[in-house]
């Protein structure tokens, strides 16, 4: 109900109406916040995970950023180059996870000219970390009740192959797969059922693939295509999986 | 107009007092089954017809819901079509409600010719309706609704005060017809030029209006509300009553 | 930049703890979108602007310039999206100055979004920033909170669902010059027939390689106001009048220059406007 002071709010606990009265009256401090109206952002929740396999690591991703139930990116890309050799997986707030990649990369990319030496994952990591834990408020003030809270960002590296993930608080966890986003509660137990040790990189991207698309059939802020970056030594092959053939193809896409 | 009901948290920005600080905020969720459909009515009368105008649009927040609901209703007629009243009602507000008080009025009129054998009188009807109002405490979420007949023109708030009057503006534009109405109708702030020095000027009179005057001012109140307020538009529903009838026209308003 | 001063934002808060309603900012309801084709760039935009329910301008523009090969349209709190256009506008030209090259739009794009990442969404700016430069043709949407997205098309604003399903049922690849202005001036028109927000005029903006860019302001008007029935000219003497003084043009020579106009129907003003007779 729009009252005569232009003041929205009725239907509060629709993520739908409340998040669109901001778009329209494109203002966040209107008076009588409900409380997801008060977070209004661009998130992406979805789902994101990595793994590490027999010569390299895989990022995957699906492509859904959502405000509210509107679709704002059916195509986004959440797989993100931070260094030459170093990606990251970004899930949770858009605007969060852009700006922390972006001041990474710009630091990774110092450390690489004053070093003269390509930084390690566990340098990008170091960052990361340091980013998310001493921000965790104004990171975290942003989305509290957001059905994601789980601002995961998943590092890899081809010569040490670790998967580092970094939850909301500033944690770091060194895994041998880390998954992320809202999609991802619904394939704990899928990856751990079908997760093996020195799989083969075909193995590994059918892994990583299944796995995401099982999220996307499950969750429904998931969804659209499902982007994977492989990183081998012979550097980052980016595939794309359609849902028009069913998430077969058409592959390796550079 | 005595308005009694004064919603406070959907009412208009003004006349504000400062809440008594409560305990810790309690964060009620409940289903909440109003919503303002916007549109806006206005009636005049003159010596021998009254008008009854709307517009046809229905919002909820940005949306458009329909662009031709019309929201002026023909009261005690002989069919479906409405033929053979004598009487009109509009409702603005929540649209649900307005449809449900003319079922209830319709009935009402109905039924009294056929016990009596003989229609309502429209003073009867007035005050039926401002009983249905009254009884039905805080039933319509409704604001100003007016009907009227044969030259009369009633106007009522939500629980049922009610008074007969020569124009009424109601609903979303009704504070950008009201002092148009004023001007145009009764002629406020308007003198005669050369009656006197300075303030000492008489005041224009109000004269009964014609029909093609009265028609005018109504079709050039809806085309400049319509400039001015997103919930108005789409087309103008113009009912005129007469001693032979009513007679009802539609005409296209802008659609953005 | 000294910043904003808040100490009114938290007065007003808590005086709305108690029940006095925040002041209302303008808001753009607005319609904006932006599309690429073969050689360049699109953005196009309705022009209303409301105030709650009221429409406070029938003819405001929301196509903004930065530079001259990249141009903004705003969406969200009037205010800020003039401010913010205007600040990374001068920024832009004072970095193009001291590179001595044309501005980038993703350049553009970057400060537009470390600006409003800076102040978490308080700058209730959601942009759409297109452009050419010597990488290419650049299309971004900026986010109030400051995230960005890059699409060949993109809608924002109370009005971009609208706008979107019109982009998702007939965008195709290849489009040319005038597909491109015409999509988008339908998705425009979707915003303005379909969201209460929206309203008015479609203005473009063309922006193309090797070509001057185009602003079409008003390039199409498809709700003129209509005739009205009555006159509503007041004779002379309509209005009272307490008190009367009058001065001689000799009199306000001693403080102004004069300059008399020929004629009173041509008026010489910057851009007419449209006043209701």
């Amino acid at each position: 109900m729009v009252s005569s002071n232009g003041v929205t709010g009725v239907l509060g606990e629709d993520g739908i109406h409340v998040d669109m009265n901001h778009l329209k009256s494109g203002e966040v401090n209107n008076s009588e916040l409900s409380p997801v109206a008060a977070h209004f952002e661009i998130p992406l929740t979805k789902n994101s995970m990595a793994i590490n396999f027999k010569d390299g690591v895989i990022l995957g991703a699906d492509s859904r950023t959502t405000t509210g139930a509107y679709i704002a990116n059916r195509v986004t890309d959440k797989l993100t180059q931070v260094h030459d050799t170093i990606w990251c997986c970004r899930s949770g707030s858009a605007a969060d996870t852009q700006a922390v990649a972006d001041i990474v990369s710009y630091h990774l990319n110092m450390y690489g000219v004053v070093n003269n030496e390509a930084p390690s994952t566990q340098v990008a990591a170091s960052l990361f970390q340091e980013l998310c834990y001493e921000n965790k408020d104004a990171l975290r003030f942003d989305n509290p009740n957001w059905q994601d809270p789980m601002k995961v960002l998943k590092l890899m590296h081809l010569q040490t192959v670790p998967v580092y993930s970094i939850p909301l608080g500033g944690s770091l966890h060194k895994q041998p797969f880390a998954i992320g986003g809202s999609g991802s509660t619904y394939i704990y137990g899928y990856t751990d059922a079908h997760w093996r040790e020195q799989m083969t990189e075909q193995e590994g991207i059918d892994f990583v693939r299944s796995a995401l698309q099982e999220a996307i059939k499950w969750d429904g802020s998931s969804g659209g295509v499902i982007r994977l970056v492989v990183l081998t030594k012979k550097g980052a092959v980016r595939h794309l999986y359609l849902p028009d053939t069913n998430y077969t193809g058409p592959g390796v896409t550079n | 107009m005595t308005m009694l009901l004064n919603h406070a948290s959907h009412g208009d920005g003004i006349g504000y007092s400062f809440a008594q600080p409560t305990a810790a905020p309690v964060q009620q969720h409940s289903f909440y089954p109003y919503t303002d459909n916007g549109g806006s009515t206005l009636g005049i009368t003159g010596s021998d017809f009254a008008i009854l105008a709307g517009d046809t649009r229905s919002t909820s927040g940005y949306n458009i819901n329909s662009r031709m609901a019309p929201k002026v209703f023909k009261i005690g007629g002989d069919d479906e079509t409405g033929e053979g009243a004598q009487i009109v009602l509009s409702v603005v507000g929540f649209a649900a409600d307005g449809n449900a008080l003319k079922e209830r009025l319709d009935n009402i009129v109905k039924m009294y010719k056929y016990k009596h054998g003989k229609p309502m009188s429209v003073s009867a009807c007035a005050q039926r309706l401002s009983t249905i109002l009254y009884e039905k405490r805080f039933f319509p979420i409704t604001y100003t609704r007016f009907w009227e007949g044969k030259g009369a023109l009633y106007s009522y708030d939500p629980v049922g005060s009610y008074e007969r009057e020569q124009c009424r503006a109601a609903g979303a534009a009704s504070s950008l017809i009201t002092p148009f109405l004023d001007n145009q109708v009764n002629f406020k702030n308007q003198y005669v030029p050369g009656s006197g020095e300075g303030h000492a000027l008489e005041p224009k009179k109000a004269e009964p209006l014609s029909r093609s005057t009265a028609e005018g001012l109504v079709r050039d109140a809806f085309t400049s509300a319509v400039e001015r307020h997103i919930e108005v538009g789409d087309y103008l529903q113009l009912v005129t009553i007469t001693k032979d009838g009513i007679e009802e026209a539609f005409q296209p308003l802008k659609k953005d | 930049m000294p910043g904003f001063d808040f100490s009114n934002y938290n007065r007003n808060a808590a005086l709305h703890a108690k029940g006095v309603p925040l002041p209302k900012a303008t808001s753009t309801g607005t319609t904006i979108v932006g599309c690429i084709y073969d050689k360049g760039v699109v953005i196009a935009a309705d022009t209303r602007a409301t105030v709650g329910p009221i429409v406070a301008d029938k003819n405001c523009e929301k196509l903004h310039y930065i530079a001259p090969k990249i141009w903004c349209a705003g969406a969200g709190t009037a205010a800020d999206t003039e401010f913010t256009t205007a600040l990374i506008s001068s920024n832009i030209e004072l970095h193009s100055l001291s590179t001595g090259r044309d501005p980038r739009v993703i350049t553009c794009m970057t400060m537009l979004k470390q600006h409003l990442f800076r102040y978490q969404g308080h700058i209730g700016a959601y942009l759409v920033v297109a452009g050419v430069d010597p990488t290419g043709v650049g299309l971004y949407t900026v986010h109030a909170h400051g995230s960005t997205d890059k699409l060949p098309y993109v809608t924002m604003g109370s009005g971009s669902l609208a706008a979107m399903s019109v982009f998702e049922s007939t965008w195709q690849p290849d489009l040319d010059r005038e597909g491109a202005i015409s999509l988008c001036a339908e998705a425009i028109k979707a915003g303005i027939f379909n969201d209460l927000g929206s309203g008015s005029n479609v203005d473009v903006c063309v922006i193309e390689k090797d070509k001057p860019t185009q602003l079409l302001r008003n390039y199409e008007k498809p709700n003129p106001r209509g005739e009205k029935e009555r006159n509503y000219r007041f004779p002379k003497g309509t209005t009272a009048w307490l008190n009367q003084r009058v001065i001689s043009k000799e009199d306000m020579k001693k403080y102004v220059t004069i300059e008399t106009l020929s004629g009173d129907g041509n008026l010489a003003v910057g851009e007419q406007m449209d006043v209701d007779v």
